[in-house]
């Protein structure tokens, strides 16, 4: 985990050196433009908690990438399935009235982790009975959620008055618990992190987990030793898709309070830059999607006192993954690998008794 | 003239080689033999530029060859032959043969395959059909496929770095044959190998390598098959003993008349055949008779179209235990730790998992115990395999299968590419195994292996598998009944 704290640091310091050579270039300060970031994503309590905030829903679609991914299932459909989750949780919202706000809560993000999961064990199915590919099964899934989303709040979903494309607000005993208003810091982040404990013990503390990690290394491996591939993919993409829809029944319970079109930013895409950035480890997760929201939360002061346009802090997002991706250690073993597999790795030491 | 002078090489702690020194004429075959590890292949990859050698030169014809540059080493006429054929697996034979020197200025596909059959036949090959890709073909059409692309360069030196690994003994005949006659056209063949009876059936010279030093140099008329392999090793492995059956054993795994279908192709054609306690039975056959699928579905990994599978003895799915063909593909998992693979076999598995929680500590254990008692020599249960020599990760596999406690052990190809220590070794353990009540069922294209160590020995062929009758029990009837053969 340090080590893997440290690669990004490094990973981080390289792609803003690079960054401040532009920035030179352009003529503009590169002191003051990532005083402003930092000051824009850390700079106030204010700034602190919307770093947070924005940083949530990152975890949770974080999250299921590396759930899919340790499997070797490549699930491009973390925002479809995010948005399943928010369509599920938004439509049974208004309805939780009558219910104590635990009880309220707890419902919407059963509904939430439901309409993810349908999402993503539709493709999983589809994989482990059809032979589907689910990278395009799961980028397929997004554009059905998308226009699903836009129908609703069109048409069966739409508030009372019917004047605007969004829905009816949920029930106020649904809404998150919120700490320390009029900040928006709720209990959202929370459950995130608790998640991603869950994850990290699932995947690396478990029988199951390791079946799903020697499968995502080995599919051809894992069908010699019995392991369920069927089973384990179906299951995998539903708790994959839960995770992305648990993000956005969180999204809805604690920010918008309702659906409108285009809730998601993008989220599940962003996650898979999360999730590589933490190498898929789930408590680096928690921390990557910290940055990522940072930079998010820190673009607009930058861009409001510098005249830096805010698209530079996805250049920079895209710097860091990609220096973090080239300096892989496993990557350039893979590459070593395959230009020299004659030469054995561990040969014996001179004078010890031949390799046998 | 092929000369290496002063070769010495290092990877990290250990030295590979030291100070080695290698000559090669003319119009001579070259055997250069050696135990796994004794240097051969880096000798050889530093020759032909895949590597650059921490110090010494190597010339051919005088000209001296720049270190490093598989592409000048090419150029110089050298080309090598590797030990697992690299090839695209999902490119047809043409496109991975335009890769070589038959490669024409403009891609023109039916130019090299017109050159290939040329040279096919002046060869003696016969090529596989018309635009098939190379993932439908036999090891052996994949090794003949690479020295034809090796030869299409017109190369004066040809390295072949253990060739006849995956070759029948139907093929070898003919593969010799060939190295004979490219001898004749005043090339210079190196033949890497471990097998001292091919080297001395075909080699003009022999140089012997071991732990990274030249032992001996000499020529098949001045040594034997004994005194190369104590110069090889140090020592002679006990030769391992063919196991008694127990004629009054019950059998403990009875194959009855499997067959199946695929693309319109008969892998398994009813087969048919029982287990008892105690015994080291053998199928022998060429690659790519239906072995591989009869293995998928002993391991479950595939389901037969008819026919059925049955452990006697009340017993359950871990009474099996396979060991599958291609180790580094299918039977470990590389990049994950040694204890990781150990607990790959179920039954381990389930012997370190508590309700669902992996006991890490209980795994790593366990593996520690296997790579003692196994001597397998590795830097400890949190290595990955990928650190393994080929030698140790058979050893592994082979005492992974035995700690799963089966009945049964189903072992393909185990000793392909292992020397003759390693080999022993694995033998000795499924001897073992076998003594103490197990069964093993032994599948292999390696007569010899099968000859030494089993007792009841069966023949595949194109998916029909039959026992050998008393008479038929020598490598010349077994590898006519391996073609087919079988009035």
């Amino acid at each position: 985990m340090l080590n893997s704290f440290a690669r990004a640091a490094t990973a981080l310091l390289l792609a803003a050196a690079i960054i401040a050579g532009v920035l030179l270039a352009l003529g503009a300060s590169p002191i003051g433009v990532f005083a402003a970031l930092a000051e824009g994503a850390f700079g106030s309590w204010y700034a602190l908690t919307d770093t947070i905030v924005r940083a949530t829903p990152l975890i949770f679609t974080g999250l299921a990438i590396s759930v899919s991914f340790s499997g070797a299932l490549w699930n491009i459909g973390a925002d479809g399935q995010l948005v399943a989750g928010a369509i599920a949780a938004g439509a049974i919202g208004p309805y939780l009235g009558g219910w104590p706000r635990p009880i309220a809560i707890l419902i919407l993000l059963i509904a939430g982790a439901a309409g993810g999961a349908i999402w993503g064990g539709i493709c999983g199915w589809l994989r482990a009975r059809r032979d589907t590919n689910e990278v395009i099964s799961t980028i397929m899934m997004n554009f059905v959620a998308t226009q699903l989303l836009s129908w609703g709040v069109h048409g069966p979903l739409i508030e009372a008055s019917g004047a605007y494309p969004a829905s009816t607000p949920i029930a106020d005993s649904a809404r998150m618990y919120a700490f320390f208003p009029p900040t928006r810091l709720n209990l959202g982040i929370g459950i995130a992190v608790a998640l991603a404990v869950g994850c990290y013990l699932l995947l690396f503390k478990t029988s199951v987990g390791f079946e799903v990690r020697a499968m995502g290394r080995n599919r051809r491996a894992a069908t010699f030793f019995g392991i369920p591939i069927a089973r384990l993919t179906i299951g995998i993409l539903a708790l994959s898709g839960a995770l992305a829809g648990v993000g956005g029944a969180v999204q809805v319970s604690a920010i918008t309070h309702r659906l409108y079109e285009k809730l998601s930013p993008g989220w599940g895409f962003e996650g898979i830059a999360v999730a590589l950035v933490a190498r898929l480890n789930p408590l680096g997760i928690v921390a990557s999607a910290l940055l990522f929201g940072a930079l998010d939360n820190g673009s607009q002061a930058m861009q409001r006192s510098q005249g830096v346009s805010a698209v530079l802090v996805q250049v920079i997002q895209a710097l860091v993954i990609m220096i973090l991706l080239a300096f892989d250690t496993r990557v350039f073993a893979g590459l070593r690998s395959r230009i020299a597999p004659a030469t054995p790795t561990m040969r014996p030491a001179a004078g010890a008794p031949s390799d046998a | 003239m092929l000369l290496a002078k002063n070769i010495t090489k290092r990877f990290g702690q250990t030295l590979a080689l030291d100070c080695v020194d290698f000559e090669a004429h003319r119009g001579e075959i070259h055997a250069l033999v050696g135990e796994n590890g004794a240097g051969k292949t880096t000798l050889m990859n530093i020759i032909a530029g895949r590597l650059r050698p921490d110090d010494g030169e190597a010339s051919l014809d005088d000209a001296a060859l720049p270190s490093g540059s598989a592409l000048a080493a090419l150029k110089a006429g050298i080309a090598a032959v590797n030990q697992s054929p690299m090839l695209f697996e999902r490119m047809t034979w043409e496109e991975n043969l335009a890769l070589g020197g038959f490669e024409t200025d403009r891609f023109d596909l039916a130019a090299v395959s017109a050159r290939a059959r040329n040279l096919a036949e002046h060869l003696g090959f016969k090529l596989p059909p018309p635009g098939s890709t190379i993932e439908e073909r036999s090891m052996a059409e994949r090794v003949r496929l690479e020295v034809l692309r090796a030869l299409s360069f017109g190369p004066r030196v040809l390295i072949l770095d253990e060739p006849t690994g995956v070759l029948a003994p139907s093929e070898l005949t003919s593969f010799l044959d060939l190295l004979r006659r490219l001898r004749g056209e005043g090339r210079i063949i190196v033949l890497i190998t471990h097998k001292l009876r091919e080297a001395l059936a075909v080699a003009d010279r022999i140089t012997v390598l071991r732990e990274g030093s030249v032992v001996a140099r000499t020529t098949p008329a001045e040594t034997s098959e004994s005194e190369l392999a104590r110069t090889m090793i140090g020592e002679l492995p006990p030769l391992s003993l063919a196991t008694p059956v127990f004629a009054g054993a019950a059998a403990v795994l009875s194959i009855e008349d499997v067959s199946l279908e695929r693309g319109g192709h008969r892998w398994l054609d009813g087969v048919s055949l029982s287990l008892r306690s105690g015994e080291i039975a053998g199928i022998a056959g060429v690659d790519g008779n239906g072995q591989t699928e009869l293995v998928e579905i002993l391991a479950g990994a595939r389901r037969a179209d008819s026919g059925e599978i049955r452990l006697l003895q009340g017993a359950d799915n871990a009474a099996l235990a396979v060991i599958p063909e291609n180790r580094d593909l299918v039977g470990l998992i590389l990049e994950m730790t040694l204890w990781e693979n150990v607990i790959l076999a179920r039954p381990l598995r389930e012997r370190t998992t508590r309700h669902g929680w992996l006991d890490r500590s209980r795994a790593v254990e366990l593996c520690g115990e296997l790579l003692n008692r196994f001597r397998i020599r590795a830097p400890g249960p949190e290595a990955t395999a990928s650190a393994l020599s080929g030698g140790n990760r058979q050893r592994l596999e082979v005492a992974r299968a035995v700690a799963a406690a089966p009945k049964v052990i189903v072992a393909h190809n185990i000793c392909r590419g292992l020397d003759l220590a390693g080999t022993a070794d694995v033998h000795r353990t499924l001897a073992d195994f076998a003594a103490a009540g197990g069964a093993v069922l032994l599948i292999s294209s390696d007569l010899d292996e099968l000859l030494e160590t089993c007792g009841r020995l069966f023949v595949i062929s194109r998916g029909r598998v039959r026992e050998t009758r008393d008479g038929e029990r020598d490598a010349e009837k077994l590898g006519m009944l391996m073609a087919g053969d079988w009035s």
